[in-house]
């Protein structure tokens, strides 16, 4: 495979494509609940066929073929040929797998192996029309009065590539991509769920399959005012052509004469106009009738409105898409950086007016500070993304997963819309799965031991996500079984994790936290699913290096409910400056419980560990001068200085630092390549004063300089 | 133009496509003179406090405050094998972009640009101590005096290097 072509078209295809499927997985789910939805069909269709699109331009043949397959399966569907059945949906998902893999080979930039054959035969196999042929309108209403006669030439022709002007489809369609450029692929696919209504009454044309009918309609009403305007024009070669011209190539040509900027109709026009001509007028008549409203409308100006298509097609069609832009994340990071540094110079100016007095001056700074406080906000708001990102994936995820295991399971999600930082949905997605795996293959039991305990045989998995202040909150709930503190505890006494007098003492929220321990698994056999004890493990430091906190709450017999706490963004991070020797360093504000004096009195060494009792509790203490400082000062006293006590998932720690500062709001800036992945650096940040500040990753920090008590 | 000065101005240009002109900006450390390449020199700031980074290698001194950016500082001497000089009116901090991370190096003092054609670049891999010759790129006799051309690329990444000594 090769990469030679423009690495602008790539990247033009990766990101329309990776919305496609990512959208794909979500309308196959749905589809299975609602198999009968034709613009649900349609709207899968083309997505494959949009893929298939661009896959073919760009010569990525293994991708090419896989799409085709479930395109065709597709094809059939909606045109009746077959019913959608859970076997079915079982190869398409497994056919969009093998496209996702291929997919993510391309984005690598790797040799993307071609799908299994079997896949494709099995595609094959079910493209093939089926049982339900006679009865074809079943899936679509529009088809009644259609007569059923042209489909199965037109399902023959995708797959036989026997175009009649002899010309492959495939070829056909790279061609036209040729002439329009790859933007043309972003059609507007998601428009298709409105066109149903008018669709009806429109059937009274029978020299038209509705296939082709409703991907006029689509057109029309997907794209709204600006490819309507097209719309006249083409109708006529079109339904002239039903039973000459395979629905692909009909399709390929629509797109191409309403997608986009003026030299596509131009150019796609030659080719299939010497066929159509001849009966145009009589067929076409009865199709205005649905159309009317748009086709006056968007007349008067057809030529200025054509270039406005553009901007909407690369937005993936939806109508609005127009006044959005796509602006690379590491722009809006550069942005953000730059609103960082004029909050900074405001802070620096508030703390220097501070000691003039000046009026003007105050005046004028207080309106920076709002106006600046204004901007970081909105800034703050670019980055911002629905958390229904990542919720997008857990229908299939779930109902993958309760097929393999025979359970039955409703998955509600709520609070699709909260918002959060860009990088945090990212961030999240994998714990999140990790998680909703754990509820539906730990949490919810099986149908038969649900009806036993009175339980409705379905389980339920909620996944909610709500903003509460600064932060977010996440949660995943089932009504399973629930966790048995106990069980628990003798799972971990048993693993060597715990030992047995600690475990006594352990309150229960204490004992649902062992499952975060490492080495630490609940099943005793392992599934494929979970169980190898590492996820809970990795979830739980994922989520605390997004500055996060996990909580679980449980009661055995009823359900489990986890409740994940990130902040609303990465980008800035509220923190206790403390001073350490001669330097600043910023301790993450979340982590930190409480601060008190420093007091010897009250300090044990305990197993050659110092400790201090803090609240009736010994704690281990730790200077961070002893860690921090290059220069051990000559006069150390070890009674001067302030605890800030620290909590580590339910543990607390201490640490002794030489004064506080106070708190303070900052932008976290990486560290270079050189320094990237020193022990116990977050990161740095530029104070108020133009100094600068080490911001402390206490886990990592804990890990390097304490490691005996961390092995603990 | 008389025919003369045109073939002269053509030689020259002909000279200058086959043996370019290369600027490099030098720097002092110890008694030797060193020169990094122009294009790679973002600029030249005098010293200001550098932060240290707990847990950082040896020879990366700490970080600064550029502009709202944390800028990585390295210990020159460090890293040719020198020993520690103590901070004084003429030490430069030299903002340099390798490999697109952009580094301060700490220098005893910057000195001035010099022109350079390429054939006056040899080759000489045993100058300076061990430490620094593999750094070296190659060296030119100016005045009489040795300048060290330094191969930033290698300064920042060959870290391996590092490892492989400490063996």
């Amino acid at each position: 495979m090769s990469f030679d072509v423009d690495e602008d078209i790539l990247q033009d295809f990766l990101i329309e494509a990776g919305e496609i499927l990512e959208q794909l997985s979500g309308q196959l789910v749905e589809l299975e609940n609602d198999p009968d939805n034709s613009d649900l069909l349609n709207a899968i269709f083309r997505g494959f066929h949009t893929v298939k699109g661009g896959a073919g331009f760009l010569s990525l043949d293994a991708l090419v073929d896989t799409c085709h397959g479930a395109e065709n399966v597709f094809d059939t569907l909606r045109n009746g040929g077959r019913q959608v059945t859970p076997e079915l949906m079982d190869v398409i998902l497994q056919a969009l797998d093998t496209i996702n893999d291929q997919f993510a080979a391309v984005q690598a930039r790797e040799d993307m192996t071609a799908a299994d054959p079997e896949l494709l035969a099995a595609l094959e196999e079910l493209s093939k029309p089926g049982d339900a042929l006679p009865d074809t309108a079943s899936t679509e209403p529009e088809a009644e009065a259609e007569a059923p006669a042209p489909e199965p030439e037109q399902e023959q022709a995708p797959s036989s590539a026997g175009g009649i002007d002899e010309m492959t489809d495939d070829e056909f369609e790279s061609l036209l991509d040729e002439l329009h450029g790859p933007a043309t692929v972003a059609k507007p696919e998601p428009a298709a769920p409105t066109p149903s209504e008018p669709s009806p009454n429109s059937s009274d044309s029978d020299e038209m399959t509705d296939d082709e009918f409703e991907a006029l309609l689509d057109e029309l009403q997907g794209a709204k005012s600006a490819p309507a305007k097209t719309e006249p024009q083409p109708e006529p070669q079109p339904s002239a052509s039903n039973d000459e011209m395979s629905d692909d190539e009909f399709e390929a040509l629509l797109d191409a004469l309403h997608g986009n900027d003026a030299p596509k109709p131009i150019a796609a026009k030659p080719e299939p106009k010497p066929e159509p001509k001849p009966e145009p007028k009589t067929e076409s008549k009865p199709e205005p009738k649905p159309e009317p409203k748009q086709a006056p409308k968007a007349q008067p100006a057809p030529k200025a409105k054509a270039p406005s298509k553009k901007p909407s097609a690369a937005g993936r069609g939806a109508p609005p898409a127009e006044t959005t832009v796509r602006v690379d994340t590491r722009r809006l990071d550069e942005i953000m950086n730059m609103v960082g540094e004029l909050v900074l110079v405001r802070n620096r100016l508030l703390l220097l007016n501070s000691n003039t007095n000046d009026e003007e001056l105050g005046k004028a700074i207080a309106n920076l500070d709002v106006v600046t406080g204004d901007l970081q906000g909105s800034v703050m708001q670019t980055r911002m993304q629905p958390i229904r990102k990542v919720f997008g994936r857990f229908p299939r995820v779930v109902r993958d997963m309760a097929r393999n295991l025979k359970k039955e399971i409703t998955l509600e999600l709520e609070g699709e819309d909260t918002d959060l930082d860009k990088n945090l949905v990212e961030a999240l997605a994998d714990p999140l799965v990790h998680l909703v795996r754990n509820s539906v293959d730990h949490g919810i039991e099986m149908p038969d031991v649900r009806e036993k305990a009175g339980k409705p045989r379905t389980g339920l998995v909620k996944l909610s996500a709500s903003q509460e202040g600064d932060h977010i909150l996440l949660s995943i709930e089932d009504d399973g079984a629930g966790m048995d503190p106990e069980k628990l505890k003798n799972i971990a006494i048993g693993r060597g994790i715990l030992d047995p007098e600690n475990a006594a003492r352990m309150s229960d929220e204490e004992a649902y936290n062992l499952i975060f321990a490492a080495g630490f698994s609940t099943k005793e056999v392992i599934s494929d699913v979970s169980g190898r004890g590492v996820g809970m493990d990795v979830v739980k430091t994922k989520i605390n290096q997004l500055n996060g906190s996990v909580r679980i709450e449980s009661q055995l017999g009823k359900g489990t409910r986890l409740e994940i706490k990130v902040p609303l963004t990465l980008a800035i991070l509220p923190t206790l400056m403390v001073r350490v020797g001669t330097q600043s360093f910023a301790l993450p504000l979340a982590s930190v419980s409480e601060i008190i004096n420093m007091d010897t009195k009250l300090t044990n060494r305990v197993d050659g560990q110092l400790t201090m009792i803090v609240r009736e509790k010994a704690i281990p203490l730790f200077y961070l001068n002893k860690w921090l400082n290059r220069t051990q000062p000559e006069n150390f006293d070890p009674a001067a200085g302030h605890v800030v006590v620290v909590t580590l998932g339910t543990q607390y720690v201490g640490f002794v630092v030489d004064a506080l500062v106070g708190q303070e709001e900052v932008v976290i800036k990486p560290l270079d390549r050189m320094l990237q992945g020193t022990p116990g650096m977050a990161g740095a940040t530029i104070t108020s004063d133009g100094g600068i500040a080490l911001i402390l990753d206490t886990p990592s920090l804990l890990k390097q300089y304490a490691k005996r008590y961390v092995n603990r | 133009m008389t025919k003369t000065s045109r073939e002269q101005a053509n030689n020259e240009a002909a000279r200058d496509a086959e043996d370019p002109i290369l600027q490099w900006v030098t720097f002092q450390l110890a008694e030797e003179t060193y020169g990094i390449n122009v294009m790679q020199v973002q600029e030249v700031l005098r010293y200001s406090e550098i932060a240290p980074v707990p847990g950082a290698p040896e020879y990366v001194i700490g970080i600064i405050n550029l502009r709202g950016n944390v800028v990585t500082v390295i210990d020159t001497r460090a890293r040719f094998g020198l020993e520690p000089a103590a901070v004084s009116d003429s030490t430069r901090i030299v903002i340099i972009e390798s490999d697109q991370q952009v580094i301060g190096i700490l220098v005893d003092s910057v000195a001035e640009v010099v022109y350079l054609r390429s054939s006056d670049i040899d080759s000489a891999p045993n100058v300076g101590t061990e430490e620094s010759a593999r750094f070296i790129q190659g060296v030119s006799n100016r005045d009489n005096e040795l300048l060290i051309l330094v191969d930033l690329n290698k300064l920042l990444t060959d870290d391996e290097w590092d490892e492989v000594s400490q063996i």
